[in-house]
């Protein structure tokens, strides 16, 4: 425990470091938080074209659908908040040599680079996805009580944790190939598949998103317990999440021992 | 010059190609972006009978053609640009013996010869899944390739903007995820522009991303007159040298002023 | 302008040349990086306050200063990668920052770590592709491929892929490509760092072994001084951005190295000389059992007289003198002593 303590607190100082690094590059910084919001947009638009043309996709209207979109944002606001930095390992760590400084850290090498996420961009996503559920909450009428925001904030966190133990599973990519945020971006995006009711698909996605890359834990089926049409699956996600991080470390550190005795 | 050009796109290429995983992966990228769009629509399709005002092969074809052309649509070397801005390199191209612009024009086109594969591969795969409609004629695929050859200059000027605004902060990355955006907007990436309101389609049609993706999709599937032809291609000259002057004057008025990583 | 003028200039020009910046001014603290965020506040400070210098084709320059001295904003600017504030920069012929492919095609530059060499691919493919840029004939090319590989060791090397290079070995294929399309001048900013001795050793070797065949001119940036030691004739000192030496570096460590320090071994040695010999010419910087350590200049007393004082103290049984090592004049000039 009192481990895991000092780990934490390790967490927070190298968040705050890497918070002061990206001010330093203000503009961009700027100019990302407008792109990103630009870039949800491009998903926001698809959704209404969709409702453009039913009144409902496999039962759901579009307010529903729009909340179902804003409790996923949130979580994506927090994944790459706290996560962003996994894409770094090949391209920035590894391939620019300050792989082997983090290595001599008296920290795992896990903590201090999730530590040195720096997508504060990610507040776009964060305030958009909050804009969103709140909005869709009050149109269709959900009594926003004390109970509901607990969970939000609570299965928002879960979320986050699920799809971060998926990127830390794949960035451990990064040890054979530089180009590792590719491979991490392609699972990661699978998120995508969430952003709709899963009854749209076929058996086979239906049973990569809830069994093998567990998405639908993220948002889909918490966003079920809000609307009440399924009040019991989502309690699931947060199991969910400890058993991938159980797998996500243990692989991890495989890989490291892998890496490390294989030198580059 | 230009065999100077095609040598650095051959060496960024051969890049790309030391990990084949490279490849099955931008693939299986792009068909899991379309696969989403394509179940959303059959759903409303199943339900409605209809997909927008398309049948739903229609329907399925376009975004199977999307997905192909999103690669060489979106693409570019900004992330190269990045990169050698943040560790230094970039003084390295700046004493390059030929041009920034000729020196990264060189990189893009390797890039591009990377994503062609790409969308072909896509392409191959759709086709097994779903009916995937050829192009009506063999004039409609030469002018469907000629306007994709045109949006490269066009796309290519826009990235040296970009680029050239990470000489004053030093980072671009957020600006390069914006151009993204703006062009899977424009271009008819997320839906047929028919489908978004009358204002937007008049911007789209002033601005050089429908041509992009939407414009080669419909001469492919010939919905587009011959006679529309030329004043499309007209159009795409008319934004290369608009985008060629506005690139260059800026890029000689930032290189004046670099102060890249200090002194 | 027929050919015998123009081989009287010099190829390196540089007058009254000023660089100023402006940087945002920091505040410490959470709240004031936000500040800075909205609201930033500029400072400007110069850089290079006005040098001016003349390099002749084939020399071998160590330009050397502590850091913030201004050194890499002169390369820069001599490299047209800056331009100048004011002042006039003229190489071979040329104003690098207007004029900076053609510049570009007759230079070479090294800075510190950073590689041109394509990070993936065999080092030979970025050989291939700089004689593809430089349009190097393909007979000097294979001349001077031969050559390097030869000097710098590279005959392993050639065919493993960048990434898979130790530091040292990365550092000598960017020098050999570096001076691949025989450039006329080239730039070495830092080449040697985080390098072990064997291999600096090897790189300096090698400049001066390309200076001598090809009379290439040389612009050397380092820290390390054994650098400028070995390759450099000439020595430009740059202090606060403002060349505080020029000239050889032979007549720079006559000049200001003219302490020297002397280890006397004394048979039958009396204590405590030290108190009794305060008041000479020369100064004691440490005494043992049989043995004192001194130190003196040339111009205030010579080694015969000071042999003649420390006889009087026990029989002088060997002397051994050191000259100032660079390093040595450095620190003293860097401590404050005092240049006219």
């Amino acid at each position: 425990m009192k481990n895991i303590i000092h780990n934490m607190q390790l967490y927070f100082s190298f968040f705050e470091a890497s918070l002061k690094e990206v001010l330093i590059y203000r503009l961009d910084c700027i100019a990302g938080m407008i792109s990103q919001i630009v870039t949800q947009l491009v998903s926001i638009i698809f959704v209404w074209i969709t409702y453009q043309n039913t009144d409902n996709l496999a039962g759901w209207t579009f307010k529903q659908s729009l909340l179902l979109y804003g409790i996923m944002l949130t979580s994506i606001g927090l994944v790459d908040l706290c996560f962003d930095s996994l894409y770094d390992i090949g391209p920035k760590y590894i391939r620019e040599g300050t792989f082997d400084k983090i290595l001599l850290r008296p920290v795992h090498p896990l903590i201090s680079i999730i530590g040195e996420s720096k997508a504060f961009t990610a507040f776009g996503y964060l305030g958009l996805g909050l804009f969103i559920t709140i909005s869709m909450l009050a149109k269709l009428a959900i009594p926003i009580t004390f109970v509901l925001i607990l969970k939000i904030i609570f299965f928002s966190i879960i979320g986050a944790a699920i799809i971060g133990a998926i990127i830390t599973i794949f960035s451990i990519s990064s040890f054979w190939t530089y180009k590792s945020n590719e491979i991490i971006w392609t699972f990661f995006r699978m998120y995508t598949f969430t952003q709709y009711p899963i009854e749209i698909y076929n058996g086979f996605i239906k049973f990569l998103i809830t069994c093998i890359l567990p998405f639908a834990f993220v948002a889909y089926y918490p966003t079920m317990n809000y609307l009440g049409i399924d009040k019991y699956m989502t309690w699931l996600s947060p199991i969910i999440a400890i058993i991938l991080w159980i797998i996500a470390v243990n692989v991890w550190n495989w890989a490291l021992k892998k890496y490390r005795s294989t030198g580059n | 010059m230009l065999k100077t050009m095609l040598e650095l796109g051959k060496i960024h290429f051969k890049e790309y190609t030391t990990y084949k995983s490279n490849f099955y992966l931008f693939t299986l990228n792009r068909i899991v972006e379309v696969i989403v769009y394509i179940f959303v629509w059959q759903a409303i399709y199943n339900q409605t009978g209809n997909a927008g005002g398309f049948t739903i092969e229609q329907m399925v074809t376009y975004y199977i053609l999307v997905i192909s052309l999103a690669s060489i649509a979106t693409w570019g070397v900004n992330e190269d640009m990045a990169h050698s801005i943040r560790n230094g390199k970039i003084n390295k191209e700046l004493l390059s013996p030929i041009s920034y612009f000729k020196y990264y024009f060189g990189i893009y086109l390797g890039e591009i010869a990377f994503a062609i594969p790409v969308s072909l591969a896509t392409f191959i795969i759709c086709a097994i899944f779903w009916n995937v409609a050829m192009p009506v004629s063999i004039v409609n695929f030469i002018l469907f390739l000629l306007v994709i050859i045109l949006i490269l200059p066009i796309s290519f000027f826009i990235q040296m903007i970009i680029g050239t605004v990470g000489f004053y902060t030093n980072s671009i990355w957020g600006m390069q995820i914006l151009r993204k955006s703006v062009v899977s907007i424009f271009s008819g990436l997320i839906a047929p522009l028919t489908l978004f309101p009358q204002w937007f389609q008049t911007i789209a049609n002033i601005l050089p991303f429908k041509e992009f993706i939407y414009t080669p999709i419909n001469i492919y599937l010939g919905t587009i007159q011959t006679n529309e032809i030329g004043f499309i291609l007209a159009k795409l000259i008319v934004w290369i040298i608009i985008l060629y002057l506005i690139s260059k004057t800026f890029f000689n008025h930032a290189v004046k002023k670099i102060t890249i990583n200090g002194g | 302008m027929g050919q015998k003028e123009e081989s009287n200039m010099p190829i390196i020009e540089v007058k009254n040349l000023i660089k100023k910046y402006k940087t945002i001014e920091k505040e410490a603290g959470m709240i004031g990086y936000f500040k800075n965020l909205i609201h930033p506040k500029y400072k400007e400070y110069t850089a290079v306050k006005g040098i001016n210098m003349q390099i002749e084709q084939g020399e071998l320059v160590g330009y050397i200063g502590e850091n913030g001295a201004g050194k890499s904003t002169t390369i820069k600017m001599l490299t047209g990668l800056l331009t100048p504030t004011s002042g006039q920069v003229i190489v071979d012929g040329l104003v690098p920052y207007e004029k900076r492919i053609e510049n570009n095609k007759k230079i070479g530059a090294v800075f510190g770590q950073k590689t041109q060499l394509w990070w993936d691919l065999p080092v030979i493919e970025s050989f291939r592709l700089i004689k593809k840029m430089y349009k190097i004939p393909e007979g000097e090319y294979r001349k001077n491929l031969k050559k390097f590989t030869q000097l710098l060791q590279l005959e392993d090397l050639l065919e493993k892929q960048v990434k898979n290079l130790s530091l040292g070995q990365k550092m000598r294929c960017e020098i050999a490509a570096t001076f691949l399309h025989n450039p006329k001048i080239v730039y070495l900013d830092e080449p040697t760092i985080g390098l072990d001795v064997l291999v600096k050793d090897n790189i300096r070797k090698f400049i001066k072994e390309i200076n001598k065949e090809k009379n290439t001119t040389v612009i050397l940036t380092t820290h390390d001084l054994k650098d400028i030691e070995d390759v450099c004739d000439r020595i430009i000192l740059l202090d606060k951005g403002q060349i505080i030496y020029d000239g050889e570096k032979q007549k720079f460590k006559d000049t200001f190295g003219n302490s020297v320090t002397a280890e006397i071994i004394l048979e039958n040695k009396q204590p405590n000389i030290t108190q009794k010999l305060y008041d000479e010419d020369f100064e004691i910087i440490e005494e043992n059992e049989n043995n004192i350590k001194i130190k003196f200049s040339h111009d205030k007393t010579t080694i015969v007289k000071i042999v003649e004082i420390l006889s009087k103290y026990g029989n002088i049984e060997d002397i051994h003198m050191k000259e100032a090592e660079l390093e040595d004049i450095l620190k003293e000039i860097y401590r404050g002593v005092k240049i006219c």
